[in-house]
């Protein structure tokens, strides 16, 4: 049975060098080289700073998010997950609502809760075969309403002092969320190169007839993926509501759309099985940047979103340019 | 005969500067009530109170401000003795589901069913006007409606329309905040949805203001969507772009201020640039009187949640003429809003008791909060 695939490569970490997987970064480097001649302050520390602050979230969303669509899938759920781990955090540390003080340990039980809603997206979709857009659609409906009834209209405060400032500050002149953004990346690099759960899960995005022919665990790669997505959106929500200061429904309002755009422009491919977690961190900065970088040279926000638009389908387009003459099914 | 001693009630409570109005009102509604007994078998009251139903139409209950419009036709409910009667439709942001879920709901009993209607976008307002037209069921909108629609063009059914002066409400925080910086510097301001109504016209308040005040600068404005967490990374780029220059910012509503207000705490700078924003949200009204935000304004969603509520009621009860007979600027016309500053902080937190507003739902004062008509 001929696939039309790309060729078949050694596994190791040799595979990651390749000319293509060098768009991305420097389409990345280019977007910085023009903002900082535009705008000379854009290339500051102090920005430097706020553009890894933003950049934040997304990434930790997008490492997660590689490995689901690694596998070919993908999970539209974050943003509910992000709500519903955002509600229960603020509602289990000390807050406005309840009277519970958990703290940290407040903290792991709702990235824990974004981890079990994860696991039902993959047992929705392994056992009762519900395709994963459907699935997980549904999930993130079901996840934004239970984020609605907690919340009932009177958002809880968090008022653990040590919780806001951990949220907040900075170690080292690097924001918090940063540094466990860098950690979480560090996590998927390891998991994608030196466990079989990440070779699998290419393997598993190329062909997933091939693999369930060589006798690969389809099945469980794929709840350990969408759980792994689940427990990073937990971690997402968490973060952003300790920083933000309260537990709300729209605390993920964008960031879906914003993670699966990362992955993606990162050299992620939407079909599975090429990609990774670096390519996928460097389309979270690249969007971080564009965001950044806009304000900065001064676009008026009425055409913001058409130049993001724009500068992105160039960033792909020129990324993306030297696998046009394959035999590439483009999805 | 009952109406007219109503009305005969509400000149006694009535300040004298509105007697006069009150005293052409009850002239007006003597001759309806003649018409009525002359034209129809009976002057009963529309409905029994019994079969009145009471539906609260708006987005979501997540945020405080829709928390608080049905936390406000609850307490209208239970204070009028109808809480069984209280229905809450929940659009969750799209606009067809807002029109259908109206449908749905008339299929029995349309014409004791009164609509009170946050509408989720200006444009749904005519096609739920229609659906009221048409059943026979009554609505009282708020916020704005599209150009060139008025309740008091053939749309009986159409109760009212309490409009938000949007412009005024901008004007008014600017005035705060020009004020909080002693009259100069730069100022940088957080909109909303550009493509939205209330977005366009606070920014046109502030606009308005900065025009008389010439040395206050807008060093910059960017779109934040309502959103707090928007908000928050670009007032940190804000605070590197503009390093030292931003006296105040401006927000067109409370959660952009307060993702500022926590972009200031991180850089720390909380309480030290005045933020003002606009609806009045508890947090809002809590950071103010802390002295980390300078103003906001509301327009009291307790009110709005309930006021149509008690027009419906007081039209289906007899209380007061049917809305067709009433004039045009009790037909449309601005809510007054209220400043909170820290002033008056303190009186604006938690929720209010019904007692607070038993008068103004009182039928003889439905139009209290009238600032003049709308147009």
């Amino acid at each position: 049975m001929r696939q039309s695939m790309e060729p078949q490569q050694g596994p190791g970490v040799l595979r990651t060098i390749r000319w293509g997987q060098w768009g991305p970064c420097l389409a990345l480097v280019v977007m910085c080289l023009g903002f900082a001649l535009a705008e000379p302050r854009f290339a500051t520390l102090d920005n430097i700073g706020v553009i890894s602050d933003r950049c934040a979230i997304p990434l930790i969303l997008s490492v997660g998010m590689t490995f689901v669509v690694l596998q070919g899938a993908i999970d539209l759920s974050v943003e509910g997950v992000m709500a519903a781990s955002s509600l229960a955090v603020a509602m289990l540390v000390l807050n406005s609502r309840t009277g519970l003080d958990l703290g940290l340990f407040g903290m792991a039980l709702a990235v824990l809760a974004g981890a079990s809603i994860g696991l039902l997206n993959g047992l929705l979709v392994t056992r009762l075969g519900v395709p994963a857009f459907m699935a997980t659609l549904g999930v993130w409906s079901v996840a934004m309403g239970a984020a609605m009834l907690l919340s009932g209209g009177q958002p809880p405060l968090i008022r653990d002092p040590a919780l806001r400032a951990f949220g907040l500050g900075r170690t080292f002149s690097l924001p918090n969320l940063t540094i466990v953004a860098l950690l979480v990346l560090a996590l998927g690099f390891v998991l994608q190169n030196y466990t079989r759960f990440g070779r699998y899960s290419v393997a598993i995005g190329g062909s997933e007839s091939l693999a369930r022919q060589a006798g690969l665990p389809i099945d469980r790669c794929k709840v350990q993926a969408f759980a792994l997505c689940g427990l990073l959106a937990g971690l997402g929500g968490t973060l952003e509501s300790v920083r933000i200061g309260l537990g709300h429904v729209d605390i993920g309002v964008g960031q879906m759309f914003t993670t699966v755009t990362a992955v993606v422009i990162g050299g992620t491919s939407l079909s599975g099985g090429r990609g990774g977690v670096v390519q996928s961190a460097v389309g979270a900065l690249m969007l971080a940047v564009l965001a950044n970088g806009m304000i900065f040279v001064g676009i008026s926000p009425t055409i913001q979103k058409a130049v993001q638009g724009a500068i992105l389908l160039a960033v792909s387009l020129i990324a993306t340019w030297q696998l046009r003459d394959r035999l590439r099914s483009v999805k | 005969m009952k109406r007219a001693q109503d009305i005969g009630k509400a000149i006694m409570r009535n300040t004298p500067m509105e007697q006069r109005r009150a005293a052409g009102m009850a002239r007006f509604s003597g001759c309806v009530a003649l018409i009525l007994a002359a034209g129809t078998v009976s002057a009963a009251p529309p409905c029994q109170k019994s079969e009145i139903r009471l539906v609260n139409s708006m987005r979501e209950i997540a945020q405080p401000y829709h928390g608080n419009l049905d936390k406000g036709g609850r307490m209208y409910a239970k204070w009028a003795g109808l809480e069984s009667h209280y229905v809450l439709q929940l659009n969750l942001g799209d606009s067809d589901k807002q029109v259908s879920l109206m449908r749905g709901l008339l299929a029995v009993n349309p014409k004791c069913t009164i609509f009170n209607v946050e509408p989720n976008a200006d444009v749904v307002i005519k096609p739920m006007v229609d659906v009221a037209n048409r059943s026979g069921a009554w609505i009282v909108t708020h916020w704005a409606h599209g150009e060139g629609l008025h309740p008091f063009d053939g749309n009986d059914q159409w109760v009212a329309h309490v409009a938000v002066d949007s412009t005024d409400a901008g004007v008014a925080i600017s005035r705060r905040l020009v004020d909080a910086i002693g009259g100069k510097g730069g100022i940088v301001a957080l909109q909303g949805r550009l493509d939205t109504d209330p977005a366009r016209k606070r920014f046109a308040g502030l606009q308005q203001v900065l025009k008389e005040h010439p040395r206050v600068k807008l060093l910059d404005q960017q779109a934040a969507n309502w959103d707090r967490t928007a908000a928050f990374p670009i007032v940190q780029t804000w605070l590197v772009k503009y390093h030292g220059e931003i006296a105040a910012i401006w927000a067109a509503n409370d959660d952009m201020a307060l993702g500022a207000l926590e972009a200031l705490r991180a850089a720390g700078l909380a309480g030290k640039i005045p933020i003002v924003g606009v609806d009045g949200i508890p947090e809002a009204v809590e950071a103010i009187g802390k002295g980390e935000m300078t103003a906001t304004v509301s327009s009291d969603a307790y009110y709005q949640g309930s006021i149509g509520l008690a027009m419906g009621v007081c039209v289906l009860t007899g209380q007061v003429p049917l809305p067709k007979f009433w004039p045009r600027e009790r037909r449309e016309f601005y809510l007054r809003l209220q400043v909170i500053t820290k002033d008056n902080a303190m009186q604006n937190r938690g929720d209010p008791q019904a007692s607070a507003y038993a008068q103004e739902w009182d039928c003889a004062n439905l139009w209290s909060r009238s600032k003049g008509p709308a147009s």
